[in-house]
């Protein structure tokens, strides 16, 4: 049941999901910035407190908001350890064979799970606060100047809204024949460079067929609901952005703004 | 694969660009295993061939874009130019998929590929000498980089590529590209 929830909607009428979804689609690419300034404790501190509270004006609870980041937690760790253990460094803390344990592979391997971790979660309160068809709108809003040099901005939008609700699902499924693998005696964390990456090569074909089966399953779905293409759809009128979304929009300016002068 | 409607090219493309985000994540424990094995490649160049060169361009300029803002790789620098090879190569296997009929469908995929490999990174080296990294690019900078250190990623694009296109023609997610001997006798019976 849970496994469902992962980045689901869920309709509700908190101030998160009052937000204008165009605004809420420009603070999320602002927090992206954010991620991508964020590189000290303090600023990982003020981008947990910041999700915290954004998780609690969504009405969410820690574990809702936590969930999809706890099922990639073997994941998250085993890029962690692969960074801690085989990070490039002259002044290695323990070193045996091909293993290396230094202080810079292990900030390497925190920022890069810290980063995954704060973007699943940012990702998570978008998708749950937002519904398919706003955040469709909202990339279609952003897309619009595509238009006047005859770009297809409806369906443009339409593709970039379902990769981004594609990812978590890929993920999970992409964990799972990880775990397949290892059954089977893959080994991800140990051996030479080949090796591991002869490791990952056979995970390539059934990450791809089950990506296109879930591919398959959508676009029947789809078309057996009369979908015919974004250009066919009619749209409501637009509104205009209000107030509590311009401030929203500002607050997260100043997030990022705080990450950059960290 | 002429007989896929626009609604299933176009989650396909999605899915793809979701792929480009995906299959980088898992060779990032591994040193400077994005210009080795070039794991983001994969994605465009199915899209390519499956969908055609319209969702290749697509997504050969967002499914990096997507990855370095999710995960930071490539980094802001390479990303223009990653995306200029990217998108040359998801128009180009689009176009000579479509063009090229051998009548076998190895032959067509090896011959969209190699022209798309080569033309892709002979762009993506331009690109980087003419306006990315104008006048600090030479040649040897390009074929270390592009051809040297990228070699089992081509190797990878060689084998995988065709393996992955049959694989999806066989469990019917994709249509054939020839219709096959047994099943053109039993429509003839």
């Amino acid at each position: 049941m849970d496994r469902g929830m992962t980045g689901k909607y869920v309709p509700g009428e908190t101030l998160l999901h009052r937000m204008d979804e165009r605004a809420k689609l420009l603070a999320f690419l602002i927090m992206i910035c954010a991620v991508i300034f964020t590189d000290s404790p303090a600023g990982y501190a003020v981008m947990f407190v910041f999700m915290a509270a954004l998780g609690k004006a969504a009405g969410l609870s820690v574990n809702s908001v936590l969930s999809s980041v706890r099922r990639l937690g073997p994941f998250l760790i085993l890029i962690f350890v692969m960074n801690s253990l085989f990070y490039t460094s002259e002044d290695p803390i323990w070193h045996f064979l091909i293993f290396s344990l230094s202080r810079e592979g292990m900030i390497q391997g925190a920022n890069v799970v810290l980063r995954i971790a704060l973007v699943i979660v940012m990702s998570g309160i978008l998708t749950r606060t937002t519904s398919p068809m706003e955040l469709m709108s909202a990339i279609e809003s952003l897309l619009h100047p595509l238009r006047y040099i005859g770009l297809p901005a409806e369906e443009i939008a339409m593709i970039l809204s379902i990769a981004i609700q594609f990812i978590p699902t890929i993920l999970e499924e992409s964990d799972e024949i990880r775990k397949a693998q290892i059954a089977r005696g893959a080994r991800f964390e140990s051996g030479k460079l080949r090796e591991r990456a002869m490791a990952l090569l056979p995970m390539i074909v059934p990450i791809f067929i089950s990506s296109f089966k879930r591919a398959d399953e959508l676009a029947e779905a789809m078309e057996a609901r009369g979908y015919r293409g974004a250009k066919n759809r009619t749209a409501k009128e637009k509104k205009k952005i209000d107030l509590r979304s311009v401030v929203m929009l500002l607050v997260c300016a100043c997030v990022c703004a705080v990450q950059i002068v960290i | 694969m002429s007989e896929m409607t626009s609604v299933k090219k176009s989650i396909i493309c999605a899915v793809c660009i979701a792929l480009c985000y995906i299959l980088p994540l898992f060779f990032h424990g591994i040193q400077n295993a994005g210009s080795i094995f070039c794991p983001m490649h994969i994605p465009v160049f199915i899209c390519g061939l499956v969908c055609g060169w319209q969702y290749g361009l697509l997504c050969g300029i967002s499914g990096p874009a997507i990855s370095s803002a999710l995960s930071g790789m490539p980094p802001v620098a390479l990303l223009p130019s990653m995306m200029a090879e990217l998108a040359v190569y998801g128009v180009i296997t689009g176009i000579l998929m479509k063009k090229i009929r051998t009548g076998s469908v190895y032959a067509d995929l090896y011959i969209s590929l190699t022209i798309a490999i080569i033309a892709g990174r002979v762009i993506a080296g331009l690109t980087r000498a003419f306006i990315f990294t104008k006048g600090s690019y030479s040649l040897a900078m390009w074929i270390g980089g592009y051809v040297v250190t990228s070699w089992p990623g081509t190797l990878i694009q060689f084998v995988f590529i065709p393996t992955i296109i049959f694989a999806l023609m066989r469990a019917h997610l994709i249509p054939e590209r020839y219709q096959r001997r047994d099943s053109a006798v039993q429509a003839g019976k």
